[in-house]
């Protein structure tokens, strides 16, 4: 498996180099030029379809921008085929920065949505601003391509497609391979999981657009060139359609998928010609096929088919992970990271789930917080976790303010916490989550990640390792490479705290981390307990599981109908009247006595 | 003067349209969290078919009924079989493309039984035009925002007073709590398709007589009707109605002044704008986030 991918880029270079000493006229290469500019146009879209789920429906007119500026700057300003590239791919990041911002806050659907409408503003612009655009007539006699003033022959211009298209697809493999791609494929699975980890959904989604406008820009500027003539309607909805097909044809998210997409792409319709007003049904009817027939895509089915036949990955070397003890430990004055939450209070319209709730956590203790259902802990979790807003009072970790901060601002100052439902990113390994729970410790940026610097391997590496040891220390060594969701339930919870583990946080909250679990399991996930707390990590266990926070608890907080009853040591709780009465009722002799 | 009456009537009429249309995308959103790219070809459909209807010898009334039901049930249908498949699926990727994928094949159905020209729709709402304030406008076209309001209020009754418009609610707050209080959710979702369709058809047969009808006229009026949806919040019903009629009379004072091509501009880039600034929509509420 290790071999496939270098395997295909080699045979991808060798395609490339044999094509134009094959190619049987000028046509049949032109044509394989334009396959060459869709490729871009796809490899770079799959960055946002296949890690991100996200839709845009936009291409055809970031691809006009492109062209447009390419062109504009070539016959204008006498710009050689570089500069105009770049002139494109600035200009259509810009564009794409303006659009994803105010969609990637909310739902997916309005990206395809906005990117739709950008299209026709696009279209409309050109014919509008003739002085510039030259208006429905188009801009005609663009310029050879030339580089630094050398103009290039037929065969030179394919050499420049071809090297450009490849280096793409090795670029964003290289992406796809590094803490972006992980991380984005995370987000698209769980953005609240994303959240508690330190991962910025917005961010990513923002990169991955941007890195699909800057593609589509500089494909435009080649098609200029290619063409030597363009006009607004040839950058049409069909179109967007068609590249979004390519990448699902291919094979959302795989390496080489979208390139495929775009050789077939490119030459169907040729053939479709002659059905001429049909050609746009069989169209719309490819389209449903491939989603009913080849939801994964050629490469994606191919793939699932030689998964099955292939021997599985060998699991990951346990004595390749680096042992919890190096990974987690805190120096020993980080230890007092103190949570304390003060007069918190959280409504949901007229109801008050907390209410003046004030709660110490003392660094490197273990703190139980209990109550009936409906006492308000989930509530307070999500509120000091920064999933919610406090109507009043405030939280702080370590003397820093946590209120009115950002779930993943929290997760970075050293919260890291569970969910009660599990929330896990179903389709990455069990190896993955806990890499992506490492995220923020990473620090090798962008550029690394495209080049693959060696600190990029070496931080890469040492993620690897910790997260191969933390799957050792929950016990999850042997399941590395299995999908998370087909994990049984009880080692999903355990995965979701090693994930936590993984930002090496300062406190720990556990959201019901003994529910549903076999008596043995709930043995084990004391003793884990034990040892985390050992490692200077204080815990915050929201638990119903009585025998469990008495073996556990150094101190345990009580709730009921969203307010602070009793906080004490677990033995005095045990006693405590109003405890009891909170979770039995009144004992009848007490009830007689009140009367 | 009488040119802003002019613009401010002739922008109701159209902004009735993309307030039916994006009624029909609230709808369809609040019961499935999903939408529909073909709901611009419902419209078209709605259209076409009556226009088809009359060419047959129908009377004017019995081919408009038929051409709204016929959209009703085509919306049902691509709901069972285009929407429903991709709805347990994380990324909204699925629903999207096979709806649109059903919408170029409608299209390109329907230029080739329709031919790629536009006719219009004989209708008793444009036979003459009435004079207000000096400016002339079609009956049709004051009829088309009366709709609108009507078609809103109407839905808002539903929802409060029977059994199946509380279901809708039910089902757009919670659906798994709502199949455990027995509301069959399935067909809930599909009856909200088919609902949204028949005011998008409905849009459709209103509009037919006063714009010219063709087998393209869906695409543009459908991502418009979404555009509303979205600047009004698409979890409010007036929100859309008021927005949508705003919208169009916006959009005939842009073309009077400026031109047809400043028209989408203007008219997508506010959509971006809103977006920006109220991610929820002018009047939509902010989603709750349950962890």
């Amino acid at each position: 498996m290790r071999y496939l991918i270098p395997l295909g880029f080699f045979a991808f270079a060798l395609i490339l180099a044999a094509v134009p000493l094959m190619a049987a006229n000028e046509y049949a290469l032109r044509l394989f030029m334009l396959f060459l500019i869709y490729g871009m146009i796809a490899v770079g879209l799959n960055v946002l379809v296949g890690l991100t789920g996200l839709v845009s429906l936009g291409q055809a007119g970031l691809f006009a921008l492109g062209s447009y500026t390419g062109a504009i700057l070539a016959t204008r300003l006498g710009f050689d085929i570089v500069a105009c590239c770049i002139g494109a791919a600035i200009v259509s990041g810009a564009f794409g920065v303006l659009l994803a911002y105010p969609t990637m806050r909310v739902k997916g659907v309005y990206l395809a949505v906005v990117t739709i409408a950008f299209g026709i503003i696009v279209e409309n612009v050109a014919i509008e601003w003739q002085s510039l655009t030259g208006g429905t007539t188009g801009l005609s006699s663009i310029p050879r391509p030339n580089v630094f003033g050398i103009k290039l022959s037929g065969f030179a211009f394919y050499g420049v497609l071809a090297v450009t298209l490849f280096v793409f697809t090795l670029l964003i493999q290289n992406l796809k391979i590094s803490r972006y791609g992980r991380t984005m494929l995370a987000v698209s699975q769980s953005e609240t999981a994303s959240r508690a980890l330190g991962i910025n959904p917005t961010g990513l989604r923002m990169l991955a657009f941007v890195v699909a406008s800057v593609t589509a820009g500089i494909a435009g500027t080649f098609y200029a060139f290619l063409n030597s003539y363009i006009s607004p309607d040839i950058f049409t909805f069909s179109d967007s359609v068609r590249f979004l097909l390519m990448v699902i044809l291919g094979g959302a998210g795989s390496t080489f998928g979208p390139v495929i997409g775009a050789y077939i792409l490119t030459y169907l319709p040729e053939y479709l010609q002659q059905f001429q007003l049909w050609q746009k049904f069989a169209y719309g009817a490819l389209l449903l096929l491939v989603m009913f027939a080849l939801p994964r895509g050629i490469l994606g089915t191919f793939r699932l088919a030689f998964d099955r036949l292939r021997p599985a990955d060998p699991i990951p070397d346990v004595a390749e992970g680096l042992p919890v003890e190096t990974t987690l430990r805190h120096k020993k004055e980080m230890w007092t990271a103190e949570l304390v939450a003060s007069a918190l209070t959280v409504r949901f319209g007229g109801l008050s789930a907390l209410s003046n709730v004030s709660l110490r956590v003392k660094g490197g203790e273990i703190h139980a917080l209990i109550g009936p259902n409906g006492a308000g802990k989930s509530t307070f979790v999500n509120t000091i976790s920064g999933f919610y807003r406090p109507d009043e009072g405030r939280c702080e970790l370590d003397g820093v303010e946590l209120t009115g901060r950002r779930s993943l601002e929290i997760a970075r100052l050293g919260l890291a916490r569970t969910f009660q439902n599990t929330e896990l990113f179903g389709e990455l390994s069990v190896l993955e989550n806990v890499m992506a729970g490492y995220d923020q410790r990473l620090s090798y940026g962008l550029l690394q990640a495209l080049l693959r610097t060696p600190r990029m391997r070496r931080e890469e590496s040492e993620c690897r390792r910790a997260a191969i040891g933390l799957l050792g220390f929950v016990g999850l060594s042997q399941y590395g490479n299995e999908a998370a969701r087909s994990l049984p339930f009880g080692l999903q919870r355990r995965l979701e705290i090693a994930r936590a583990l993984a930002g090496k946080p300062r406190l720990l909250l556990l959201d019901e981390p003994a529910a549903g679990l076999t008596t043995q399991e709930i043995d084990d996930l004391e003793a884990m307990i034990r040892r985390i707390a050992g490692l200077g990590i204080s815990v915050l266990l929201v638990e119903h599981h009585v025998d469990l926070i008495m073996a556990l608890a150094d101190t345990v907080t009580v709730l009921d109908y969203g307010e602070v009853i009793a906080s004490d040591n677990p033995a005095a709780i045990q006693n405590d009247p109003r405890v009891i009465e909170a979770y039995f009722g009144t004992s009848p002799e007490r009830a007689e006595t009140a009367a | 003067m009488t040119a802003a009456i002019q613009y401010i009537l002739s922008g109701l009429a159209i902004g009735g349209i993309y307030a039916l249309v994006g009624l029909g995308f609230h709808i369809m959103w609040s019961a499935a969290k999903a939408v529909n790219f073909a709901h611009g070809d419902t419209l078209m459909l709605g259209a076409v078919l009556a226009v088809l209807g009359v060419d047959a010898g129908m009377p004017l009334a019995v081919a408009c009924l038929l051409a709204i039901i016929a959209g009703g049930i085509f919306g049902v249908l691509l709901e069972r079989f285009a929407v429903r498949p991709f709805a347990a699926t994380a990324t909204s990727i699925g629903w999207m493309l096979t709806t649109i994928a059903v919408g170029v094949m409608i299209e390109a159905l329907a230029t080739l039984q329709f031919g790629g020209f536009s006719r219009p729709l004989p209708s008793p709402g444009v036979r003459s035009a009435v004079h207000i304030f000096g400016a002339g406008v079609y009956p049709q076209e004051l009829a088309i925002p009366v709709v609108a309001i009507l078609v809103m209020v109407s839905l808002r009754l539903m929802q409060r007073h029977t059994l199946i418009g509380r279901a809708m609610q039910a089902v757009a707050h919670d659906k798994r709590a709502a199949a455990l209080m027995g509301i069959n959710v399935n067909r809930i979702v599909a009856f909200s398709y088919g609902l949204a369709s028949l005011f998008g058809a409905a849009a459709g047969v209103l509009v037919a007589p006063v714009i010219q009808v063709s087998a393209s006229m869906g695409a543009l009026l459908g991502l418009k009707g979404f555009a509303v949806a979205i600047i009004g919040g698409i979890t409010s019903a007036p929100g859309i109605v008021i927005v949508g009629l705003g919208f169009g009379v916006m959009e005939k004072f842009v073309e009077g002044y400026i031109s047809t091509a400043s028209r989408e501009i203007i008219g997508f880039a506010v959509m971006i704008l809103v977006l920006l600034v109220f991610p929820q929509g002018l009047f939509g509420k902010r989603e709750v986030l349950k962890v």
